[in-house]
């Protein structure tokens, strides 16, 4: 081969930049997380465990973990199934997939932050039109179906619906109430994540050979449903991990609608950990604790990706 | 067997026309809010864009303006606020300023690496390769506070190389782009080599030009998402108007939700977010691929 050095000036950059921006700060927060270091400090003393002690002692770090779990369980499987659902349509049409299709990829697209506040206003309990749209619906059709009056457990009088039309229109102020903001947060990470996942899905459906479909028919798996479970459903394997670990590390990720919408309440119910660093280090200054999140944080997603990688893998490749 | 399937076909329809309506909600709401006066914002009446009647703003006058200035139609006097109020070309300006060097520092970096990687053998070249797909599995923004400690300790704290450092360095675009290079015949190099060039010479003049569809699909993925990337600025940019990339203009814009008026706000927010939302209805096909570029394997 080439006698020149060139490689080494190829490289090199690239390798620095690695050592310097990724790899030394993984170092750094494991250092700092278990020091007493606050940014501007000028030393510092080693405290052991401490800081990760206070994380899973005090309230507040419990309820960061909870936070983040209920939002990565609630939003992974739901956007994931409706990207499929979705694609699955999508697929059958006729007609106008393709706006469709740019519908429900604009959230996507579309700057999160700036969505977060549309959200705010559209969901606002006196300036938004969902409120106004459930509360001239009351004693209706809108009444009747959101309210699951078609349910048979579900009393027409004292459905959640029902009440807040007797209580002069008390609907919910959806992203300050205890009991329906991390649901809203939820609703608006599934809003945006799922056009994501309908179009990864949309090229999975399209590499599968028709002529699955004809033998399936032809081993007597006629309905939609057999086929599905039949052909679909195996042969999109490798999408759905994929699709489920991206949505996985993304979702991990939440933080622009949790700083502009609910700051992490309220009673800290949405306080999930991206803005947990970034509240007790940068706002807070609070460094060696915004840490010992971190670490935990890269751990978790260290650990999913390695679990996509070497174990599920090798289960769902054809 | 006709009629059957024209009625699945119809029930398919209302149901992506519910979700399409549910999906398209908060664009309504914003570009409504961007046209309409106050009154009707707070009433919820006027439909989509209001009645648009001539009318004097009291804010406006209440901030210095003539009250000939301040009356007009209520979109124009939304949009029109919008600008005098904050610096929006600043931002926008900003915007295009971190995000294209960012992708040219990614691209400079990463395109004679991934070369480097795919075509060049030399001592080493496994554990190099080995080490970009360990970089892979780090997310960014997660090592974003030793990252800020670092920054902070430089004193780069409120500067744009603040804003662009962390991310000159793209492992996605080094894989990218070797995965991409591989498929380049070794041919093309060789007669490359014999006409003369220099190693540099086939990296811009040889390779660069064949791999401009993955590129402007990485340019696409790289843009979007620093474009709208609000966790690191809100990070490394503390006050400084100055320096504000548009997702933090926006952050600013919003203020207090029950002190300022809605209209001029959203105008803002509308002119923030518009850019790239025209640029991906015109190259729709393009930016879907370049988003979902971490979907190829």
């Amino acid at each position: 081969m080439h006698n020149s050095k060139a490689h080494i000036w190829f490289i090199a950059p690239a390798i620095i930049l690695m050592i310097i921006i990724l790899i030394f700060p993984l170092f750094l927060a494991g250092g700092i997380s278990f020091t007493d270091y606050n940014l501007g400090n000028k030393t510092f003393e080693w405290v052991g465990l401490e800081n990760y002690d206070k994380m899973f002692n005090r309230k507040t770090y419990v309820k960061m973990i909870w936070a983040t779990a209920t939002y990565v369980i609630v939003v992974v499987p739901i956007s994931v199934v409706l990207g499929l659902c979705a694609a699955m349509l999508l697929n059958s049409l006729r007609f106008g997939a393709d706006i469709y299709k740019t519908i429900f990829f604009l959230p996507v697209m579309a700057t999160l932050l700036a969505m977060a506040i549309a959200w705010e206003f559209t969901l606002h309990p006196t300036l938004g039109i969902v409120n106004s749209f459930l509360a001239n619906g009351c004693g209706g059709v809108r009444e009747f179906i959101l309210g699951f009056h078609l349910l048979p457990w579900v009393d027409s009088q004292e459905s959640w619906y029902a009440v807040a039309c007797a209580n002069n229109m008390d609907f919910p102020y959806w992203l300050k109430q205890k009991n329906t903001a991390i649901w809203t947060v939820c609703f608006i990470g599934i809003w945006q994540a799922f056009g994501f996942n309908m179009v990864l899905y949309l090229a999975g459906l399209t590499s599968i050979p028709r002529e699955l479909y004809q033998a399936a028919e032809m081993d007597g798996a006629k309905s939609t449903w057999e086929q599905f479970k039949l052909v679909t459903w195996p042969m999109l394997g490798p999408t759905t991990l994929f699709v489920v670990t991206i949505t996985t590390i993304r979702t991990f990720q939440v933080f622009d609608t949790i700083e502009i919408l609910t700051k992490g309440g309220p009673s800290k119910t949405t306080y999930v950990m991206m803005y947990a660093i970034f509240e007790k280090a940068i706002q807070q200054n609070l460094t060696s604790i915004g840490a010992a999140i971190t670490v935990v944080f890269i751990g978790f997603i260290l650990v999913l990706t390695f679990f996509q990688r070497y174990v599920i893998e090798k289960r769902v490749h054809y | 067997m006709e009629a059957k399937q024209y009625i699945g076909e119809g029930w398919k329809h209302a149901i992506l026309i519910i979700g399409a309506i549910v999906v398209m909600l908060p664009f309504y709401m914003m570009v409504s809010m961007s046209l309409k006066s106050q009154q009707e914002i707070q009433s919820i009446s006027g439909g989509l864009i209001g009645a648009q009647e001539t009318q004097t703003f009291p804010v406006c006058v209440k901030t210095g303006y003539s009250e000939e200035t301040c009356t007009m139609k209520p979109y124009q006097y939304n949009y029109w606020f919008a600008f005098e109020k904050a610096p929006i070309p600043r931002y926008l300006m900003n915007g295009v300023i971190v995000t294209l060097s960012i992708f040219i520092i990614q691209v400079l970096v990463a395109l004679p690496c991934a070369y480097a990687l795919a075509k060049l053998r030399f001592y080493g070249r496994e554990f190099v390769f080995s080490m970009v797909l360990f970089c892979l599995l780090i997310p960014v923004h997660g090592i974003a506070l030793p990252l800020y400690v670092m920054l902070a300790q430089a004193g780069l704290v409120d500067t744009y190389s603040a804003l662009i450092l962390p991310w000159t360095i793209s492992v996605f675009g080094i894989f990218l782009m070797r995965q991409f290079f591989m498929t380049v015949p070794d041919e093309l190099i060789d007669a490359a080599r014999m006409d003369g060039m220099g190693e540099y010479a086939i990296v811009w003049k040889v390779m660069l030009p064949t791999a401009i569809p993955a590129l402007l699909a990485f340019a696409i993925f790289s843009v979007v998402a620093h474009w709208n990337d609000y966790f690191w600025p809100r990070m490394v940019i503390t006050g400084n108007r100055d320096l504000f990339t548009p997702p933090l203009g926006i952050r600013e814009f919003r203020g207090g939700i029950d002190s300022d008026e809605f209209g001029p706000m959203m105008a803002s927010i509308v002119t923030v977010t518009v850019p790239l939302i025209v640029a991906f209805i015109i190259a729709q096909k393009r930016f879907i691929e370049g988003i979902t570029l971490t979907g190829m394997k």
